[in-house]
């Protein structure tokens, strides 16, 4: 018995050194709980129970040993989640093919980016670690969960996590593959082609391993396997319907273009990414069941992102598209809940529509919405505690809490976050520009890997 | 009498700009002409014959590169060439997990022009080259093999230069009379960095990992289908020659590892989550980062060699000049300090790594890929203050890399019938003021000379 037990003890332990979850018991008492799905609730308890929720109620009894957060005055709201950022990755660009589905930026994890503890101080709970825009069809991406201060990039992932890919439309992968290397895609037509070429590849691919496989298992077979290939492999598991396509775009026209692609190739799940225009195809977005992510007022920095409105969410959200607010930016991340305050003001969208827009909304755009999202019972205990209404501009996070721990808790904010310190790093207190440069960060690699390439040459 | 021949030996001096202990140069003395006798005899020699194992005093009888005797009391054959080392230390020859020592860059280079398609550059360009053989860079006048060997290491493994898969390694003998006449054992082991190609794909490193597996399963099935084309070729299309999928087949089947370079804590997990996918035998090489992983690496069961390069070391401004009074600091001062102390404690963390896989009982080598053999007597001194004894610095340069590369028949300690590799000292060797005098691979000696400050030599006379 007793080796049973120490074997057990020595599995447990084995699974926590290799990147396992940790997850907590808390209970948050007293608070103004805006659950998303099922309105606000005064004065009431929230028990979590080894990272879920078990209870929502006020006035609950708890065992002695467990943490309670006193949220009298408080407002408790589900994890803030972006549907749209780079950061926890190394590398977001493989800027070098129009075409590159097999790489994943879940191969390139960076637990140790301080980013990560500053977008949990602004609530954020779970973020869409996306590859960049430089492709047609770019990487696939990661959805990662914040929980800053793991050291193995294996704990930041959310397993179980639908897998995602990115696709890109207009000005970046043309100017990229096309003005830049003169291969196509040079025009918007270029891109349509590209992602029809690649997806038809993709269906090849899937038949000829159909058949192998089933003579495969034939008596006496003998033959050769089609070539592998993981690019095109990643592109039928997409026609598959195994991934989620999120797409980079803007202009009316290419949306729907894209729209007639994925029903030509019997694709259900899409999500389009920025989506400025977005208001002009909302019907049709709607109708193919295409959701949307947008910014609450970000424009002009392009040409192709002039014709824009502060009204897009909410003219999204009201002809019926599950619409998100995201970041793309480590910044921006830190107040995704004035965005949704912002989208609120210019729609006269209500509370609860607005807050969906950054949390059970992204959620579903992610496929992750029965794990969280909102705060209900059975669901994963990530939250975020602000000292007055999220949607107030006065209000500021206090305390985020992932899988029922606390990661980020205003209160004791360490002075040094970092948890790996370059030991080769010159020591400088003064005030150093953050090096925000407010360009597109889809694009970060790729415009690095070519500011070199036109130096070099 | 048979003193005179090393006298013979002097004639021609070899400098080498080493300084590895501060305050001196050391210089190295090659023989041009053959040994009159491949005999020797090293007497009055405090002998570690390996990590916890002394004879003190004693003597070791080589003969054509091979130990044929150590102990007291021997008798020393006619026609060995005493080589009088009382009160000196004597070690096995140290073994180099990872080094490009004697390695050339390749000589045509690829070409820096601009690939029309990035998406699909020639494979050199890639850094996909598995098909590479380190011997085909191996020269015996390379200025590294002189550092590496007047340090004591006797023996290296030694990668190609270049991309994600530069080629296969080779175990080498730091001396020899040519490339191959080095060559211990060719092939031992598939080359492998997280490297990426210069603006052409894979451009990161999410294309490096995505590339190396798709690689790897491609020969996986180009290997299979070769078996069933084998077994009977009648009625099947013939399989196409593929050397780069081909040098991935001895993996497949388990007959030769992966080496990969892990420096960083990340390059460690993405290699390890890559060995986990796809199961091939591998050693991690230039670990600098490891304490973190250790519980991983353990499971993994890969083996390890640990870089014997350090982040330099940063004394603590203790703020001397200033002397200020706790309440007279500054936000500033508080900030600099908390920082400064906060670097030096990591900096620990990586002096303290060797100790910290010995302390979990995984063996461990050295490897010296990215070390300045200035630093490397050094550094392992800041590994011992840092927790590692003596005996187990000295196992991690002898025995256990002898062990962990399977040579443990032929190198690692100081026994009759292992090849006569020797590093002798004038004290102990991580004394800090030791030297290292004598130098034997395979059984030739090199005579190492040290040059003081002020630019005399400090030769040494043979009565």
């Amino acid at each position: 018995m007793k080796r049973i037990i120490g074997g057990l003890l020595l599995l447990l332990l084995s699974h926590l050194a290799l990147g396992q979850v940790e997850r907590g018991n808390i209970l948050i008492r007293g608070g103004t709980v805006l659950t998303v799905t099922n309105g606000t609730l005064e004065g009431t308890d929230i028990l979590v129970k080894d990272g879920k929720i078990t209870q929502i109620g006020k006035n609950l009894t708890i065992q002695a040993g467990i943490k309670v957060i006193e949220a009298d005055g408080m407002y408790v709201m589900p994890g803030i989640i972006d549907a749209h950022s780079h950061i926890g990755i190394d590398a977001l660009n493989e800027a070098t093919n129009p075409v590159t589905a097999e790489v994943f930026t879940g191969d390139a994890l960076n637990p140790f980016q301080i980013g990560l503890y500053r977008a949990l101080g602004g609530g954020v709970t779970t973020i869409h670690a996306m590859h960049g825009s430089a492709n047609a069809i770019g990487g696939q991406c990661e959805t990662i969960k914040l929980r800053y201060g793991v050291k193995d990039p294996e704990a930041l992932r959310m397993a179980g996590a639908p897998r995602t890919i990115k696709f890109a439309l207009g000005e970046n992968p043309t100017r990229i593959h096309g003005s830049w290397n003169s291969i196509v895609p040079r025009t918007r037509m270029g891109v349509e082609f590209v992602i029809r070429e690649a997806l038809s590849k993709g269906k090849e691919y899937n038949e000829e391993w159909g058949v192998y496989n089933k003579l495969k298992n034939q008596k006496g077979f003998r033959g050769k396997a089609p070539e592998y290939s993981a690019r095109l492999e990643t592109l039928g598991d997409i026609l598959n319907g195994n991934i989620i396509i999120h797409c980079h775009s803007y202009r009316a026209d290419e949306i729907y273009m894209l729209l007639k692609v994925c029903q030509d190739f019997g694709i259900k799940k899409l999500v389009f990414q920025h989506v400025n225009e977005g208001f002009k195809v909302a019907p049709e977005l709607a109708n193919f069941g295409a959701m949307a992510s947008v910014f609450a007022d970000r424009w002009a920095y392009k040409f192709e992102v002039y014709y824009s409105t502060a009204y897009n969410a909410a003219i999204l959200t009201k002809n019926g598209v599950t619409t998100s607010i995201n970041s793309d930016d480590p910044e921006l991340m830190r107040h995704l809940y004035h965005e949704a305050a912002k989208a609120e003001k210019y729609g006269a969208l209500s509370d609860d529509e607005a807050l969906a827009l950054i949390t059970l909304n992204p959620a579903k755009q992610l496929g992750i919405e029965s794990r969280v999202g909102s705060i209900e019972v059975g669901k994963e205990a990530d939250i975020a505690i602000f000292n007055g209404h999220p949607l107030s501009s006065y209000a500021i996070p206090m305390i985020t809490i992932v899988d029922g721990i606390i990661r980020f808790d205003r209160d004791k904010d360490p002075d040094d976050v970092r948890i790996y310190v370059d030991p080769n790093q010159e020591l400088d207190v003064s005030f150093k520009e953050s090096g925000y440069d407010n360009v597109d960060n889809c694009m970060k690699d790729a415009l690095q890997s070519f500011a070199d390439f036109f130096e070099t040459n | 009498m048979k003193n005179a021949c090393i006298n013979y030996v002097l004639k021609t001096v070899v400098f080498v700009l080493l300084g590895i202990f501060p305050g001196s140069l050391p210089a190295q003395i090659e023989r041009t002409l053959n040994p009159v006798s491949g005999t020797y005899a090293i007497t009055h020699v405090n002998i570690v014959q390996a990590p916890g194992r002394r004879v003190d005093r004693g003597t070791v009888v080589i003969k054509n590169g091979l130990i044929v005797a150590v102990g007291n009391d021997l008798k020393i054959p006619q026609d060995a060439i005493e080589v009088k080392a009382d009160s000196m230390f004597l070690y096995a020859g140290f073994i180099d997990g990872l080094s490009h020592a004697g390695v050339m860059k390749a000589k045509d280079s690829p070409s820096k022009e601009r690939i029309k398609d990035p998406g699909n550059p020639p494979a050199d360009r890639a850094g996909i080259m598995p098909q590479n053989d380190v011997r085909d860079f191996l020269n015996i006048g390379e200025k590294s093999i002189e550092s590496f060997r007047a340090l004591g290491f006797t023996t290296a493994h030694v990668v190609p230069y270049g991309g994600m898969l530069p080629g296969s390694s080779a175990i080498i003998s730091t001396g020899g009379k040519s490339a191959d006449g080095m060559v211990m054992l060719p092939q031992y082991a598939l080359y492998s960095e997280l490297a990426i190609a210069d603006r052409v794909y894979p451009s990161t490193v999410i294309g490096v990992m995505a590339k190396w597996r798709e690689l790897y399963k491609q020969a996986s099935l180009a290997k299979s289908y070769e078996s069933i084309y084998a077994s009977n070729r009648s009625g099947l299309v013939r399989p196409a020659e593929d050397r780069i999928l081909a040098a991935f087949y001895p993996v497949i089947d388990k007959r030769m590892p992966v080496l990969f370079k892990a420096e960083k804590v990340l390059d460690l997990h993405r290699v390890l989550a890559l060995q986990s996918e796809l199961g091939f035998p591998l050693i991690l090489g230039e670990v600098k980062e490891g304490w973190d992983v250790i519980t991983k690496i353990k499971s993994s069961g890969a083996k390890v060699f640990l870089s014997l390069d350090l982040p330099e070391e940063r004394k603590l401004e203790t703020g001397s000049e200033k002397q200020k009074e706790e309440n007279n600091k500054t936000a500033e001062d508080i900030e600099k300090t908390a920082l400064q102390k906060r670097r030096s404690d990591f900096i620990a963390l990586y002096e303290g790594q060797a100790y910290s896989f010995q302390s979990a009982g995984i063996p461990f080598g050295f490897s010296t890929l990215s070390a300045k053999p200035a630093d490397i007597v050094s550094n392992i001194r800041r590994m011992i203050k840092a927790g590692l004894t003596d005996d187990q610095a000295l196992a991690a340069l002898t025995v256990v890399p002898a062990k962990i590369l399977g040579l443990s028949d032929r190198l690692g300690t100081v026994d009759d019938g292992k090849i006569a590799n020797l590093v002798i000292s004038d004290k102990a060797y991580f004394n800090k003021d030791a030297k290292v005098r004598y130098v034997f691979v395979e059984g030739v000696l090199y005579e190492i000379e040290h040059r003081q400050d002020d630019g005399t030599r400090e030769v040494r006379k043979s009565e």
